[in-house]
């Protein structure tokens, strides 16, 4: 699996981990129901902590591939960040895949976008509402890595 | 229409520039050195510029890097 396989596939383990943990949180009896305000709040302070966490989760990773390139390639400080450079370089088949990626999200999202309108009309709370939306917009993400990753270890054609 | 299939002769090009590695080669043109892995494994198709800066790198002409020829398309099952 290539590094930028790697990278993503981290990141999207770190975002399912921590989804599972927001809804570990919320199903606890205390919290269940509440305002419309409580989620709100609730889902902002998840979303921010989610933010640090994958960026320190980015760090980590880059830090553990720096040590991986440094015994594999031996001390030379300059091959290593010339490694470095190259291995997360990005290029025109990176944002080809980027592009393919983020359709697919988009399309996650705008599906979810439905869902939601459908979930109201069919009478649903307002708090269904939003973690449908929320729930599509995460499928929308994960769906993106795996297109991401597929695209990497596959590889692109001009079609 | 009939299938075009691209293949191309890297490997063999950085054999004969003194045993160029990917590392070199990526940097010389400005991409990642993912992007060579996958090219010279044929499983990504570069853009024209791309290509013209791989053959420049070698100092030989687009053909000598990439060829291409046509397979008859596959029977349709409708």
């Amino acid at each position: 699996m290539s590094t930028k396989s790697k990278s993503i596939v981290t990141s999207t383990v770190a975002g399912i981990v921590f989804v599972a943990a927001y809804a570990f949180y919320v199903t606890r009896p205390e919290n269940t129901p509440q305002t419309l305000q409580w989620w709100a709040v609730t889902m902002l302070i998840f979303l921010g902590i989610a933010i640090i966490v994958l960026i320190v989760v980015q760090i980590v990773f880059h830090m553990v591939l720096a040590a991986g390139i440094a015994v594999s390639e031996g001390g030379d400080d300059s091959r290593i960040k010339r490694i470095l450079a190259s291995t997360m370089a990005e290029d025109e088949m990176d944002r080809h895949i980027e592009l393919r990626s983020a359709r697919a999200g988009y399309i996650c999202a705008g599906i979810g976008f439905v869902a939601v309108l459908a979930t109201l009309a069919l009478g649903a709370s307002a708090v269904v509402a939003l973690h449908v939306l929320f729930g599509s917009f995460f499928v929308g993400s994960v769906v993106s890595g795996v297109v991401s990753v597929y695209g990497y270890e596959r590889g692109l054609r001009h079609a | 229409m009939p299938d075009l299939l691209i293949t191309n002769n890297i490997r063999t090009l950085r054999f004969f520039a003194g045993e160029m590695t990917q590392l070199e080669l990526a940097e010389r043109i400005g991409a990642s050195r993912q992007t060579i892995l996958n090219i010279e494994a044929g499983k990504y198709t570069p853009s024209l510029e791309l290509a013209f800066r791989i053959a420049d790198a070698f100092g030989v002409p687009i053909g000598e890097v990439f060829e291409h020829r046509t397979s008859p398309a596959a029977p349709s099952s409708s």
